[in-house]
């Protein structure tokens, strides 16, 4: 499997704090990816990292097969590569519906003159609500999205990187606040979804890892500590000693 | 998807409405005015409505970059006060010329190009102690470049401002801030001699239209109704079609969530330039027509309070709304008038006398108070209230 994403020994300093230190990592592309860790293990600031959030000290990262890197690159131009992201904390447009959340997030120019002068085409709205059938929320399609519950806000920023037809998608605690049945049903959507795309998941819910049946890195004090197998690294003593516990 | 398309009729009848009052007034003033018909209404109220008129395109403005795009500017009415001295510069120099022609036409020798610069020079800038006519001057006997300059000096000016402020991200009340430096440091600028457009003179005698000198003001003030009525009803469409745009939903996206449409991969700085911009260009124009009917333009137009002024206006009015913003313009600027202008007495309760001019910057800050405690909406947002009402 070629690698689409490769982290070289980045190190992240906040105030003296070593957020990151000397993190390397690769994603293949198709890969389904979980990464857990205790708080503070970095899990997030390496997304903020890759999404071109917060700029590292020092360090590499690589993209694609050409191997482009992404420290020059602002936001908006690794939106434009294709990577996507979703926040630990649903972040949409609470004062927008559903259906423009989607229609905000889908793979079109964001050049402003285009977006003045963009009109829908039939195809667009099919492809929301396709994109909205798929996350559950075709009955909430008019309503605001502040108006939703937490699960379904969830469920809605899953939508918009879907949206967006990214090559990876980062997500961040997706499970959280959701009922076992989304949780089964977002294990589910991941799955379908990683046979097309690369997918890095950052859960704290065990249970939620396991079923995703994927690859697994531990962070600890931002620094990969195994990866492998969730079995395989629960049986890892270091993992046991910062992370599962005896 | 019907209710989609229910909120764009809903979005346009906003339009029609506005278009209608604005025309009804408009085309009643012709009719009661001095100029064109039963001569109810005075000139200069026929000038103050045409003012407001230019003050409710600078209120639209406003709401878009503020209201929808979330940029608290307080310096908008720099692009206004900029727009009219463009203009200004074209009516003065022009007015001038025909004047020292004329003055002269009985000579021998008619005056040499140089001469007649000269005169100018002396005319114009005697009260700074200058003849010279200064370097921006250049093309002061042009309209058509001054008309371009009325859209571009505005609209150069807020793309270094934004270009540089958005870039750094400087957000909230620091960009606030900013813009207040940026007002009140062109303000400054121009209050000196030697500025070039007269210091704390600054330009008069704009409502002479050079060459229409046999068209009285009257019908002048006139015809700057119909015009700043037209330009506003125009604005008021563009405005309707940015917001109900794709760009509407990606500004009010910035405004309520911005991390958001920054990690949908639109480039946020882009989009409040851009806004930036066109509304700096509108304040522009609104300038233009608004100072020849005021007559005067000095420094003075451009201090920060006239720029918190516009904010007040807005939010009373109801920000996020664009009829809101009209209103607000309209009913606080045309009250202010009201108030300031010894139209009503006041009132004396003996040891101490009510002076409606003093105490209408008192009642103003209290409704400021009151509307954004009891109605974030501001008058718009009660309009919808009532709308919503009838509706059920």
């Amino acid at each position: 499997m070629s690698v689409l994403l490769e982290v070289n020994g980045i190190n992240v300093t906040f105030d003296g704090f070593k957020a990151i230190n000397n993190l390397s990592l690769s994603i293949s592309n198709n890969e389904l990816r979980a990464i857990i860790g205790p708080n503070g293990a970095g899990k997030t600031t390496f997304m903020d990292i890759v999404t071109g959030k917060t700029k590292p000290d020092s360090g590499t990262i690589l993209w694609g097969q050409k191997n482009s890197s992404l420290l020059r690159m602002n936001e908006a131009q690794i939106v434009e590569l294709g990577i996507s992201r979703k926040f630990q904390k649903p972040t949409l447009i609470e004062t927008q519906t559903v259906f423009e959340n989607l229609l905000l997030s889908l793979k079109k120019s964001r050049n402003p003159i285009a977006t003045l002068f963009y009109k829908m085409s039939p195809d667009d709205e099919k492809e929301i609500t396709n994109i909205a059938v798929e996350v559950n929320l075709i009955e909430n399609i008019g309503s605001l999205a502040g108006q939703l519950s937490h699960g379904q806000k969830q469920w809605l920023e899953i939508g918009m990187l879907l949206a967006q037809k990214p090559n990876l998608l980062l997500i961040d605690e997706p499970a959280a606040g959701m009922t076992s049945p989304e949780r089964k049903k977002t294990v589910k959507l991941l799955k379908k979804l990683s046979k097309n795309q690369s997918i890095v998941v950052v859960e704290h819910d065990m249970e939620f890892v396991k079923s995703l049946e994927c690859r697994v890195t531990v962070l600890h004090e931002g620094t990969v500590i195994a990866e492998g197998s969730l079995d395989h690294v629960s049986q890892n003593e270091k993992v046991i000693d910062v992370y599962l516990g005896r | 998807m019907k209710s989609i398309f229910l909120n764009y009729l809903n979005s346009m009848s906003s339009f029609f409405w506005i278009t209608a009052i604005i025309m009804i007034i408009t085309i009643s003033i012709v009719v009661f005015s001095e100029a064109y018909g039963l001569n109810f209404v005075s000139t200069s109220f026929v000038k103050i409505l045409g003012k407001t008129l230019c003050l409710c395109i600078v209120a639209l403005a406003m709401d878009l970059v503020w209201g929808y795009c979330g940029i608290l500017s307080l310096g908008h009415f720099a692009f206004f006060g900029l727009g009219g001295y463009m203009i200004g510069m074209w009516l003065m120099f022009e007015r001038t010329k025909s004047i020292v022609i004329e003055s002269t036409q009985n000579n021998i020798l008619p005056l040499t190009h140089n001469e007649i610069n000269e005169a100018i020079g002396t005319q114009i800038f005697g009260v700074v102690g200058g003849a010279e006519i200064p370097m921006i001057w250049i093309f002061a006997d042009t309209l058509s470049i001054h008309l371009l300059l009325v859209l571009f000096v505005p609209g150069i000016l807020a793309f270094i401002f934004g270009w540089l402020a958005f870039r750094s991200r400087v957000n909230g009340v620091y960009l606030s801030i900013l813009t207040q430096a940026m007002t009140l440091g062109l303000s400054l600028y121009l209050f000196q001699n030697d500025s070039g457009l007269r210091g704390n003179n600054g330009l008069s005698g704009l409502q002479n239209i050079p060459n229409f000198d046999n068209i009285t003001q009257a019908e002048l003030s006139i015809w700057f109704l119909i015009a700043s009525s037209l330009t506003l009803v125009v604005t008021y469409f563009i405005c309707n079609l940015v917001v109900k745009s794709k760009l509407g939903n990606v500004i009010k996206g910035i405004r309520d969530n911005e991390t958001r449409i920054r990690f949908l991969g639109y480039k946020v700085e882009s989009y409040k330039l851009f806004v930036f911009v066109i509304t700096a260009i509108i304040s522009g124009i609104a300038g233009a027509l608004y100072y020849p009917q005021a007559g005067i333009i000095n420094p003075a137009e451009l201090a920060p309070i006239a720029s918190i002024y516009l904010a007040v206006w807005v939010a009373i009015g109801g920000r996020g709304s664009l009829y809101g913003a009209v209103i607000g313009a309209a009913f606080v600027s045309l009250s202010s008038s009201y108030f300031t202008g010894g139209q009503i007495p006041n009132i004396d309760f003996g040891i101490f006398t009510l002076k409606w001019v003093d105490w209408w910057v008192v009642i103003l800050g209290l409704s400021f108070v009151i509307t954004t405690l009891y109605a974030p909406k501001g008058i718009g947002g009660l309009v919808e209230i009532m709308f919503r009402k009838k509706q059920l």
